[in-house]
């Protein structure tokens, strides 16, 4: 529910990424069969000249031949794409247009690269000419349930039945990890947009401090307890910290996650849909108390609840706390002030031992959120622009050079992935099918601003864990009973 | 300050509308239009329009994505009266209202005395009380929240030098209590050195005879300044007013900046104009934004006559 709001946190490492994928694109320019990326045009423009439609295309990759246009494109018009460009640059973006218009000759695809998307494009759709694709992110996006709500995006059934593009015999669904489209994008059963980042959310500590300790990660949250207890009695570290200002990591990432742990599913879709008295469940009493131990037994770092996301966590990263919740992008985002011995590397959420959920669960999902407005001239340019950012070789070209990675199948096999990643990714395969999926902030903006709020007062101690529950049931409560709020229904299928 | 140049752009239409009948000559008068004309047709394309259709909007349950405007009659003025949140901010919008404008008058006016009185380095002193006013709020806003930083911030390291512990690695922005006194310091911090240059000046244009007779006459230095500065200067202090006030019902761009656009923790530093930009943006709600608008173009006007009655004074021509 958070990644939105995160990524555009960190647009001010777009720098140093930006550098690091120039360098990497100056490297691979020569040979031109790996990758269509400095000199695309070359391939592309005899293609497009000498031979009209039906002959063979000089791709870099092999494209089946009913992979090719699934949509029956007019390479006559333009594709108009605005994008957000942040954390990740915009140089994966171009690429996959590089890709669609060599795919179709002719085709021209527009990459507007932007910060403010909704300020940008607000005027746009209300003028009722919307862009054809639009990468959905960044501090101002538009919230995705509201572009839903007013029949303003495309159901992407089509897409997601067309046989994907570079991976032979697969439709586009079953080239993406399971469960990383869901969080953001689904909405009442529809999907609405594609997440193009994967990211994985847990808990991070120092391998280095750990193994020079010789401390083992606690399996449950009592043994987490325990080990906070121990941490604090030495006296050299604080157990935790989090990103004060922003107290929706800890109300996303760790208390969302408990709360499955604890009452599994069940007491998830309770929430989500807004039942009576879903707040009062014993499960979130359960995670919220967890929650509220870290305060009330003095594990959270003094100080922290005036720090931004990135103060805390160089806090963190000179030590002076030894847990962090935070998800993937936390090693690209720190990158430039992480001490090079630290190791930074990612756990699951201790449950409990007879909690209800998979207690191997994990938020893994998506970021970035891409959608296609039902009401553009160039839907089917949209639909193929989608279709070509989640292709293997674009995946493959983000991993290797944006060092994140795509949620698409076997991308990123031979690339090098960063050890954070590494981490995550073992925690994801340890984790099985049991991936967590709590929407309750995605479909109401109002429960995630009051749950971040709250989380806030209940670390700092202003709000014992029963009345943050009431609070939260009478917000639940008020929106439930909001005619203007148009109601979401969450269902968890298997 | 958005205020300031609206209240410019007012007196520039009220110039336009009513020229004073005396000075204008035939021909004057098709040279003021002409001058005017242009600034005045931007002014009503840009801001009067734009008020006149958001009070329209403000009747409406608009998403902000389409043209369908449902008309939603006075629903969310009553929503905006039961809204907590909206009194919240609008209360802390008071307190600044309250506190700005006498605290940072009374600041100015000293160091203005101070300034004028020939002690040495007072140019070098005005230039530095003045620097604020040269940054912009965003600017003042980050360097304030590295001050009031928790473990590495100036001043939890001043109050350790003084072995102030228990304050060690508090957080200023970050505590309920705290926050929004914080924020409304760094606005006065920021607004002091404006209102001094400001008080200089006219400070200077006193005739000094004036200070000379009522020194013979036995008064002493309060006495002066109270009777003879503060009447002197009272246009100049009553501008200072007007423009604290209204800048007051603003805070914008100082609690976005410092609070991180949550103006938190707990809404305990909120103040209207961002609790409608959260309504508009994060909630989607912009009907329901727009009328917070309407409302505090409401209160803001009825602030400005109330000001410019209660301070009107009979000037003294010297």
């Amino acid at each position: 529910m958070l990644d939105k709001k995160r990524i555009s946190r960190r647009t001010f490492i777009k720098g140093s990424v930006l550098i690091g994928g120039a360098a990497a694109l100056a490297a691979c320019g020569a040979p031109a069969t790996v990758a269509p990326t400095a000199a695309p045009a070359a391939t592309a423009a005899p293609a497009a000249t000498s031979a009209p439609a039906a002959a063979k295309l000089d791709l870099p990759f092999p494209v089946a031949p009913e992979a090719m246009d699934p949509f029956k494109l007019d390479v006559s018009v333009p594709v108009d794409g605005q994008f957000f460009s942040g954390g990740f640059g915009d140089d994966y973006i171009r690429y996959a247009a590089k890709i669609e218009e060599m795919i179709h000759p002719g085709l021209k695809v527009n990459v507007t690269p932007l910060q403010k998307v909704q300020e940008t494009l607000q005027p746009r759709f209300v003028g009722g000419n919307p862009p054809d694709v639009i990468d959905n992110s960044g501090a101002g996006n538009f919230k995705t349930v509201d572009l839903v709500n007013q029949n303003q995006l495309l159901e992407l059934t089509d897409l997601f039945e067309a046989p994907a593009l570079d991976t032979p015999g697969k439709k586009f669904k079953d080239t993406l990890f399971p469960g990383s489209q869901v969080a953001g994008v689904v909405f009442n059963g529809k999907q609405y947009g594609v997440n193009v980042a994967y990211t994985v959310s847990g808990i991070w500590w120092s391998k280095t401090l750990a193994d020079k300790n010789g401390w083992k990660y606690p399996e449950t949250w009592d043994d987490m307890l325990a080990f906070c207890e121990q941490i604090k009695k030495d006296g050299k570290y604080a157990p935790w910290t989090y990103q004060g200002k922003y107290p929706y990591y800890m109300s996303g990432i760790v208390w969302e996650q408990l709360l499955y742990k604890a009452g599994g599913n069940d007491v998830v879709l309770k929430i989500d849909n807004l039942e009576p008295n879903a707040w009062n469940d014993p499960a979130a009493l359960r995670a919220t108390e967890s929650l509220y131990a870290l305060y009330d037994k003095g594990y959270i770092m003094p100080g922290t609840a005036g720090l931004t996301h990135t103060e805390s966590q160089a806090e963190w990263l000179k030590n002076k706390a030894v847990f962090l919740p935070c998800g993937t992008w936390l090693e690209n985002e720190m990158k430039t002030v992480t001490p090079k011995d630290f190791n930074m590397v990612m756990n699951g959420i201790p449950g409990y031992k007879d909690g209800k959920g998979d207690q191997k669960g994990i938020f893994a999902n998506g970021g970035e959120p891409f959608v296609v407005p039902a009401k553009a001239k160039n839907t089917k340019g949209g639909l193929e622009y989608l279709r070509c950012i989640l292709s293997k070789s674009s995946a493959k070209w983000f991993a290797e050079n944006v060092s994140s990675m795509m949620p698409v199948v076997g991308a990123t096999e031979g690339a090098k992935i960063s050890d954070g990643m590494k981490s995550a990714l073992a925690v994801v395969s340890n984790a099985g099918t049991a991936i967590i999926d709590v929407e309750v902030g995605n479909y109401y903006s109002k429960i995630e601003t009051e749950l971040e709020l709250h989380t806030g007062e209940l670390l700092t101690g202003k709000l014992k864990p029963a009345d943050f529950l009431t609070t939260m049931q009478k917000v639940a409560d008020g929106v439930a009973a909001d005619p203007d709020t148009p109601k979401q229904k969450h269902v968890i299928s298997g | 300050m958005a205020c300031r140049s609206q209240c410019f752009a007012l007196v520039l239409v009220g110039a336009c509308i009513f020229p004073e009948r005396s000075l204008v000559k035939y021909g004057q008068k098709t040279f003021i239009f002409t001058f005017l004309f242009f600034p005045v047709v931007i002014y009503v394309v840009f801001v009067a329009v734009p008020y006149v259709t958001s009070m329209a909007v403000s009747f409406t349950k608009w998403r902000g994505l389409t043209m369908n405007l449902p008309f939603n009659g006075i629903n969310n003025f009553v929503k905006l009266f039961n809204d907590p949140n909206f009194w919240n901010a609008l209360s802390h919008n008071g307190i600044a209202l309250v506190v700005l404008p006498p605290v940072i008058i009374i600041i100015a006016l000293f160091f203005a005395f101070l300034f004028t009185q020939g002690i040495r380095g007072a140019g070098f002193f005005r230039i530095a009380f003045f620097f604020p006013q040269v940054m912009s709020a965003i600017i003042v806003g980050v360097l304030w929240s590295f001050v009031y930083h928790p473990t590495i911030g100036m001043l939890n390291g001043f109050l350790g030098i003084f072995g102030i512990a228990s304050m060690q690695s508090f957080p200023w922005l970050g505590d309920t209590s705290t926050v929004f006194g914080a924020i409304l310091a760094v606005t006065v911090w920021q607004a002091v050195g404006f209102y001094m240059v400001l008080f200089i000046t006219g400070m200077e244009s006193i005739p000094p005879h004036f200070y000379e007779a009522a020194r013979l006459d036995g008064a002493n230095s309060f006495v002066m300044f109270t009777q003879i500065t503060v009447p002197m200067l009272w246009e100049a202090i009553r501008t200072a007013i007007i423009f604290l006030a209204l800048g007051a019902m603003d805070m914008y761009a100082i609690v976005m900046i410092m609070t991180n656009g949550s103006g938190g923790p707990s809404r305990a530093a909120d103040v209207v104009p961002r609790y409608m930009v959260e309504a508009a943006f994060t909630n989607g709600e912009w009907g329901y934004a727009t009328a917070m608008a309407v409302v505090l173009m409401l209160i803001i006007l009825v602030l400005s006559i109330l000001s410019l009655r209660f301070t009107r004074r009979e000037t003294v021509e010297f």
